[in-house]
């Protein structure tokens, strides 16, 4: 019993301990917005994280606005309320879909690369050569990489939330026939710029800043080892993908509030 | 202090020890690493320490760079407190120091070119033509210089060591560590290496503190050797005089004997037992 409570302690305090690292790596990179000679460095993340992210991103996102649009139409179709697809369509996408969907890809795809990168450069002692020089590794490698991350996953978004309404139009629209007047029409009468659109971008801020937290610290303070540098990217994607889904519902619940 | 050197006026090397370590305690876990280790380390000179395999050569460096904290003692390199220092006070220290890492530590998304171009970039606000010229010269100092626009995956291990020696005497520090210099060189690199390690230090007025197990390229160039031994320098001195030491540990160190009061093997039952089962473990 007593050895049980004791790793229980060990355990929690590991937790706490690198929750703690985590705060202090999060405040020391983000002490300030990055100098002007550092620009090419966030653009050139942003080049890794966003531009190399965007092919599964529109694949994904036409494939999910298509498989939505199908599913809707079919089921409203029985009630005659096949005009409502592209309104049903648009606001499942820029309410939830869009932020998570993209947010689970983009913490498979780029998140996953970010730790395995600096995973990768603290085994081969590329930090600890950088520090010895004189040159903070948290302002160099780890700053630009969170600038990116938080900047490239709302765009992400966007670029998901428009190529799915597309896949959604054409299923429903060129391929099953549905006027394409109610389709749009239906979407431009009920999406509220803010209640809709601006909150889906808030959410994927906010999962931005979490995966990339996640991503550049799991890197960061990985076991140097090759062993570690597989723990850490699993680590990377399977928290963040928990984390996504438990604040979305989270999120969700404080900015639609009144479900009942 | 200076002095007249054939008509030019000339830096002498200071008295004052570049590094001072008192009362070292460290540990990795439960493991004790150094127990009291006390060192000096003088200006203008090369230093080497050496010692068995574990015995915390590379961890020392690391103290010495801030990049390990100790439990308790202190660590001062040109009379600042290493241990005490800010964060931000201890990166601009750092730009007196250079490092030659084990694993050479090159970025491997830059050419040869901009890793030795790196630290000049980052802490001088030099043109970039005489940042090119600065980096061909140290470049042809190792003997790369043809080897510039090449990246770090289509070097030898040779020389990427050779290439990170470049990149640690960019800014012309005032220590130079190095860590393992010599593995992995051929014959040819490794007398380039030796030889200049002995020039730089000379040249550029620096001082030198190498960990390395090549006795005999090590004894050539240092000034006075250092034998780590459980957490502890167990002896110190001019090369010549250590293979006379009066500790047996010494001296089998020194002449690379198998039999001594060092062991060769981890410490194991009896091999009779371990394999056949007989005998005594």
């Amino acid at each position: 019993m007593i050895d049980f409570v004791r790793a229980l302690g060990d355990r929690s305090l590991d937790r706490l301990s690198s929750l703690g690292r985590a705060s202090i790596m999060w405040a020391t990179a983000l002490w300030g917005l990055p100098r002007l000679s550092e620009l090419p460095l966030v653009i050139r993340q942003i080049y890794n994280v966003g531009v190399l992210s965007l092919i599964i991103i529109i694949l994904s996102a036409f494939s999910i606005g298509a498989v939505i649009a199908l599913q809707f139409y079919t089921q409203l179709a029985r009630f005659g309320a096949e005009d409502a697809v592209g309104l049903g369509l648009a606001l499942v996408l820029l309410r939830e879909l869009g932020p998570v969907v993209t947010g689970l890809l983009f913490a498979g795809r780029a998140g996953s690369a970010v730790t395995a990168e600096i995973g990768l450069m603290k085994t081969t002692e590329q930090l600890s050569s950088m520090e010895m020089m004189g040159v903070d590794p948290l302002r160099r490698i780890v700053a630009p990489r969170l600038w990116a991350g938080v900047i490239s996953m709302p765009l992400l978004t966007a670029v998901f939330n428009v190529v799915a309404i597309y896949g959604g139009m054409v299923v429903a629209v060129e391929w099953l026939g549905s006027d394409a007047g109610s389709f749009w029409s239906g979407m431009q009468d009920t999406v509220e710029l803010w209640n809709d659109v601006g909150k889906g971008m808030v959410k994927s801020v906010i999962f931005a800043v979490v995966v990339t937290w996640i991503a550049v610290f799991q890197g960061y303070d990985m076991e140097p080892t090759p062993e570690g540098i597989g723990l850490a990217t699993t680590r990377t994607v399977v928290t963040s993908s928990v984390m996504i889904l438990a604040m979305d519902f989270i999120l969700t619940l404080s900015m639609y509030g009144e479900f009942r | 202090m200076t002095e007249a050197v054939a008509g030019q006026t000339v830096e002498a090397p200071s008295e004052d020890p570049l590094i001072e370590i008192e009362n070292l305690v460290f540990r990795r876990g439960d493991r004790l690493i150094f127990d009291g280790l006390d060192m000096v380390v003088p200006t203008g000179k090369i230093t080497a320490l050496m010692g068995p395999s574990g015995c915390g050569k590379t961890t020392l460096l690391r103290i010495i760079g801030g990049q390990l904290k100790p439990e308790s003692g202190s660590v001062r390199v040109r009379g600042q407190d290493v241990v005490g220092l800010k964060r931000a006070d201890l990166l601009e220290l750092r730009k007196d120091i250079g490092m030659l890492f084990q694993s050479s530590a090159l970025f491997t998304d830059l050419s040869v070119f901009e890793n030795v171009a790196f630290p000049l970039r980052e802490h001088t606000d030099l043109p970039e033509d005489v940042i090119r010229d600065l980096v061909l010269i140290k470049l042809n100092a190792v003997g790369l210089r043809g080897a510039r626009d090449l990246m770090p995956s289509q070097l030898s291990g040779g020389m990427a060591r050779r290439v990170a020696l470049a990149r640690a005497i960019a800014l012309d520090p005032c220590l130079l560590m190095y860590d393992e210099p010599f593995t992995g060189q051929d014959p040819i690199s490794m007398g380039v290496v030796v030889s200049l390690i002995k020039r730089l230090n000379t040249a550029l007025g620096a001082t030198s503190l190498l960990v390395s197990h090549d006795i005999h390229e090590t004894a050539g160039i240092s000034d006075e050797i250092f034998i780590l031994d459980a957490g502890k320098v167990v002896a110190g001195g001019e090369p010549s005089t250590l293979a006379s030491h009066e500790s047996d540990r010494v001296r089998q160190f020194i002449t690379g004997s198998p039999d001594g009061p060092v062991p060769f093997h981890y410490p194991a039952d009896d091999l009779a037992f371990d394999l056949l089962g007989v005998g005594e473990p």
